[in-house]
């Protein structure tokens, strides 16, 4: 692996992080449930699947795809603040929400990748 | 506001290349259990915790975005978490597609819970900071 890609996967996780940070900022939460971590993590899974879906068909590559997945969709997804803000909600006894926003992440985010992934192998076959 | 994003950026990259070293340190295969991605997770949950419940209040706006959604945002991911499960699953491996996504909430929580319990611990105690 070259420096060039290793620059290349740091600068889309730095693009990555601003996308999401801006995305946080528009949907800063006016109701109490956390929409901008579930956007972008379902967004980001989304692009992931795809990207996984590309690998296994042999149609992108490699350090394409590490740039992409380890850099873009892994800086503008997140795991921290998913959880930390779900201990959050937990610690201000809305149990319901913080329940209904981790299984949201996990269901659509799953989700999606899964059906980027099985749509492009499906598509390719 | 361009502070802001400058943090986010710089924090961003870090946490990405340390999220990247984790990866090259534990290789796995695909359809295999990345150790590297639940590390990151529950480490960046455990930080992220503590940094929120005793450094919020005095930190200005752009170290706020830099460490938090830039580095601890950047290091963890959620993307790469599902794109595992997908991994495991396509080939078969269902019990262990859960189990990775199981152990990564739960222990992530657990984390975030112990890092938020702690961090308001020690800023209720100022005097212990410097012990």
């Amino acid at each position: 692996m070259t420096a060039a890609v290793v620059f290349a996967i740091l600068g889309a996780g730095a693009a990555g992080a601003v996308l999401r940070y801006l995305t946080a900022r528009a949907f800063a939460s006016h109701d109490g449930f956390p929409w901008a971590v579930l956007i972008v993590n379902v967004a980001g899974s989304a692009l992931g699947g795809l990207l996984a879906g590309l690998a296994h068909i042999g149609t992108i590559d490699p350090n394409l795809e590490i740039v992409m997945l380890t850099g873009l969709c892994g800086g503008l997804t997140t795991f921290s603040t998913l959880s930390v803000e779900t201990m959050q909600i937990v610690s201000l006894k809305s149990i319901r929400v913080a329940f209904l926003s981790g299984a949201a992440n996990l269901v659509l985010g799953i989700g999606v990748a899964a059906a980027m992934y099985f749509w492009l192998i499906a598509l390719a076959s | 506001m361009i502070r802001e994003l400058a943090a986010v950026a710089v924090g961003g990259a870090v946490g990405t290349g340390m999220r990247f070293a984790l990866d090259l340190a534990f290789a796995t295969e695909d359809g295999l259990f990345p150790v590297s991605t639940l590390i990151a997770n529950i480490v960046g949950s455990f930080v992220l915790a503590v940094v929120v419940a005793e450094l919020w209040e005095k930190l200005p706006d752009w170290a706020r975005a830099g460490l938090g959604a830039g580095l601890l945002g950047s290091f963890t991911t959620f993307s790469a978490l599902a794109v595992a499960f997908v991994h495991l699953a396509s080939t078969n491996q269902w019990l262990l597609a859960l189990i990775y996504v199981t152990a990564t909430m739960v222990l992530g929580l657990a984390a975030a819970a112990l890092g938020l319990r702690l961090g308001h611990a020690r800023a209720r105690r100022p005097d212990l900071v410097n012990e």
